[in-house]
């Protein structure tokens, strides 16, 4: 199993990326990537498109340079190696078959840019060591055994054009296998088949896998298929890698909230841990098996549909009403209104719609991780000066992000792209804030609103704060200097970095 | 149901009876007209006389290789191919630089190529001109002749090699490239076994018009050599304007037969495998 790891020991090891970055023109594609790979896992990099994980591929390939950190290759760092030195193949994502050339000759490119050493003997009887081409029938052989493995044997002759999805995939596939890679990168292979088509080839490079024995780095966006092929599976976000573990282990004990959200169905709570195997969500307590936060901390608990049970309402935990039953095929999905709270429930049996019931969750089927911050997200306010009134503070602000082509005119008023005249005072929104995006001073008038250092934590590159209110709003950010807990500041916001959207009537999932 | 029967039908296929048209009129017909004054004589008669004149010189056809006709014509296909040879080696380092560069604005630096078409042609051949009677090598041998010959083609038709092969390297997808190498393939490798083929049909586009155009061009040879090279174009005018309608017919045959030839040759009668290339014929 592959584990993200300090670079230590090499044991079955065939690749290692340590302190792997990326950036494109100065955005951070992958940050910190540190994994390492056994030989003959079939491992997974499975995320949001975006996330990085095909760039990664790309540097495990060669096709681009990482910005800092190495990647090992048995040990040894190919970091800047080019790609044709590199003892692995790709399967692209369209496949990348040369479109002039027939599929002999697609499959056999590999293996006619290969040169082997051979000793032979000179005319004056010296022994000496030259690079040969790999002889014909060597070649045609090995494409024969290639196209075997695929189901593609006797397509030889059939040029690229002719063949359909599914073979070109084949294909493609025996292209990269018979150069017999030491790892075989498969960069959303299955991505333009159709879904039936998908699942059979899924299972079929499964096999392929185990017969084969070489290591597969597969990249996918699909998290079913990524659970269905994978020893491990590196789920990421954001290029940072969120999660490596077993199928069963990501999907059972996800990590934080994004892993849950993004594997399977999840019902996600914010909650808080009044004590070790106790937490509270949707207002009630619920047993639990996770401890060791402290004391009322904040935490996201995930609850999977399929855990939630339903009783009859007097046994239940939450009592509430269905609002909605769909039939799945193997499962109906049930959803439940609790107070404010919308429950989605799998289940084999169906309640009826409008039936009270009520739900309870068993102590393994509730996650609890801990709460990550990403940005700030307050309610807020438009006032009459077009200033926005936030999280204990008012705050100046641009309105016209509100209704795109937009303007003010001389008297403050909002003038929309089709020319409505729109008083926004009293208007409610929703406002986000970047953690990185707040600074501190100690002077209390130059800021929009005013707290106290209620908690620093050092994350590395910079101190975590948390600012608490008066009226206890929080704001949390990140600054690289050092203040002192209890410090009384004012906190800034550039008017840029004030995202707001219009307040919509918000559907009750939390 | 007989309304819909009734009802106007508009179809794509009526836009091209204007070309078709076009093509009847201008094309079709002339042709016709071209091979009616090559196998008549005066008195509207069919006759072969006009073919064995070409052939045999007035004498026999051991004639026809030390005839002017055929001189003028191996002189005429010497030029085309050196224009088109030369036509290509400098164009095709010029589309890949460019197609290749990374710069955001391609299609400038391509201008630059294209620009000076937007200069009369004739005035840039008269510049060309004044240009070797000023280093000196206007009209100075046959030799030089013919090498100003062959540099007033490119001069005039590099842009058309350069185009098609541009707009065939750029839509080369990368990941070709990517998986050569990713298969072993070191660059220069990789760029004679993926580019290099994907791009021919711009190339053949490229050479049909170059070698063709610089056949009949004889305003270049007649501009530059003070008309002592004469190529094919030249041979047909000197005949039609010398009121030699049939013997100039029957020589703009043979040239057809020349295009023919090489259209067919670099397989420009094959139907386009690629659909991504399309239109790069066009050039």
């Amino acid at each position: 199993m592959a584990k993200a790891t300090s670079p230590v020991e090499n044991n079955g090891k065939i690749i290692e990326l340590v302190d792997v970055c990326k950036q494109f023109d100065g955005v951070t594609i992958v940050e910190n990537f540190n994994l390492y790979v056994r030989k003959g896992e079939f491992i997974t990099f499975l995320g949001p498109s975006g996330c990085g994980k095909t760039t990664t591929l790309r540097m495990i390939a060669g096709f681009e340079l990482p910005t800092s950190g190495k990647i090992l290759l048995n040990g040894k760092d190919i970091s800047a190696l080019p790609p044709h030195l590199r003892p692995v193949n790709t399967v692209f994502q369209k496949y990348a078959l040369f479109p002039h050339l027939n599929v002999f000759e697609n499959v056999a490119f590999g293996l006619k840019q290969k040169r082997v050493e051979t000793t032979y003997t000179d005319k004056k009887g010296n022994t000496k060591v030259k690079m040969e081409k790999l002889p014909k029938a060597i070649i045609a052989e090995k494409v024969k055994k290639a196209l075997e493995i695929v189901d593609l044997s006797g397509f030889e002759k059939r040029s690229i054009a002719t063949l359909s999805g599914g073979q070109q995939q084949r294909i493609a596939i025996a292209r990269a296998i018979v150069n017999e890679p030491e790892i075989l990168l498969l960069d959303e292979p299955l991505g333009a088949l159709d879904l039936k088509m998908r699942k059979e080839m899924q299972l079929e490079l499964k096999a392929m896998h185990k017969r084969l024995g070489i290591t597969f780095i597969y990249v996918t966006h699909d998290q079913e298929e990524a659970l269905t092929m994978s020893d491990t599976i590196v789920v990421m976000s954001d290029g940072a890698i969120q999660q490596i573990g077993t199928p069963e282990m990501i999907y059972n004990e996800p990590k934080n909230t994004f892993v849950a959200d993004f594997i399977g169905e999840s019902n996600i709570f914010s909650g808080v841990m009044p004590k070790d195997n106790q937490v509270r969500f949707c207002g009630k307590a619920f047993e639990c098996l996770d401890g060791g936060f402290e004391k009322d901390e904040p935490v996201d608990v995930v609850v999977r549909p399929e855990d939630v049970i339903i009783t009859s309402p007097e046994q239940g935990i939450l009592k509430g009403k269905v609002t909605s039953v769909i039939f799945k095929g193997i499962h109906y999905q049930i959803l439940v209104q609790c107070g404010r709270y919308e429950i989605e429930i799998q289940s084999t049996s169906a309640p009826k719609v409008g039936e009270s019931v009520g739900l309870t969750v068993q102590p393994d089927g509730i996650h609890v991780m801990k709460k990550v911050f990403r940005v700030n997200k307050f309610s807020g306010v438009i006032t009459k000066r077009n200033t926005v009134e936030f999280g204990d503070g008012e705050f100046e602000c641009d309105v016209t992000q509100l209704y795109p082509g937009s303007h003010l005119d001389e008297e403050g008023y909002l003038i929309t792209a089709k020319g409505e005249k729109l008083d926004l005072t009293d208007t409610e929104v929703n406002v986000e804030v970047g953690l990185h995006d707040i600074t501190m001073s100690d002077d209390p008038d130059v800021g929009g609103a005013q707290g106290n250092i209620i908690s620093l934590i050092y994350k590395s590159e910079y101190y975590r704060y948390i600012v608490r209110t008066e009226n206890e709003e929080d704001y949390v950010l990140a600054c690289e200097d050092l203040w002192n807990e209890n410090d009384r500041v004012s906190l800034i916001v550039p008017k840029e970095k004030i995202k707001m959207t219009l307040k919509v009537a918000e559907g009750g999932k939390q | 149901m007989t309304t819909a029967k009734l009802k106007p039908h508009f179809s794509r296929k009526l836009l091209a009876i204007p070309y078709a048209l076009f093509l009847a009129i201008f094309v079709v017909v002339p042709l016709f007209i071209v091979l009616y004054y090559a196998f008549t004589d005066d008195n509207n008669v069919f006759t072969w006389d006009y073919l064995i004149l070409f052939f045999t010189d007035g004498g026999s056809l051991a004639q026809f290789f030390s005839s002017p006709i055929f001189q003028t014509i191996s002189l005429s296909l010497f030029i085309s191919l050196m224009s088109t040879i030369v036509c290509l080696l400098i164009a095709y380092p010029v589309a890949y630089i460019i197609a290749n560069c990374k710069l955001k604005n391609k299609s400038t630096l391509l201008l630059m190529f294209i620009v000076p078409m937007w200069v009369n042609f004739v005035l840039r051949i008269n510049a060309l001109k004044e240009f070797f009677v000023w280093i000196g090598t206007y009209n100075k041998s046959d030799a030089w002749n013919i090498i100003n010959t062959i540099i007033g083609m490119v001069y005039d038709f590099l842009p058309f090699m350069i185009l098609p092969i541009y707009t065939t390297i750029i839509k080369i997808d990368k990941s070709y490239l990517e998986a050569a190498k990713d298969l072993g393939a070191t660059a220069p490798k990789a760029f004679l076994k993926v580019t290099l083929p994907l791009s021919k049909s711009g190339i053949i586009s490229g050479i049909s018009m170059v070698f063709l155009p610089s056949m009949t061009n004889y305003v270049v040879s007649n501009y530059l050599t003070y008309r002592n090279v004469k190529i094919f174009g030249k041979l047909i005018d000197d005949y039609f304007s010398g009121d030699l309608w049939h013997d100039g017919s029957f020589v703009a045959l043979v040239l057809l037969l020349f295009m023919f030839l090489v259209t067919w040759l670099t397989g420009g009668f094959e139907a386009d495998e690629q659909s991504e290339t399309r239109g790069t014929s066009l050039w």
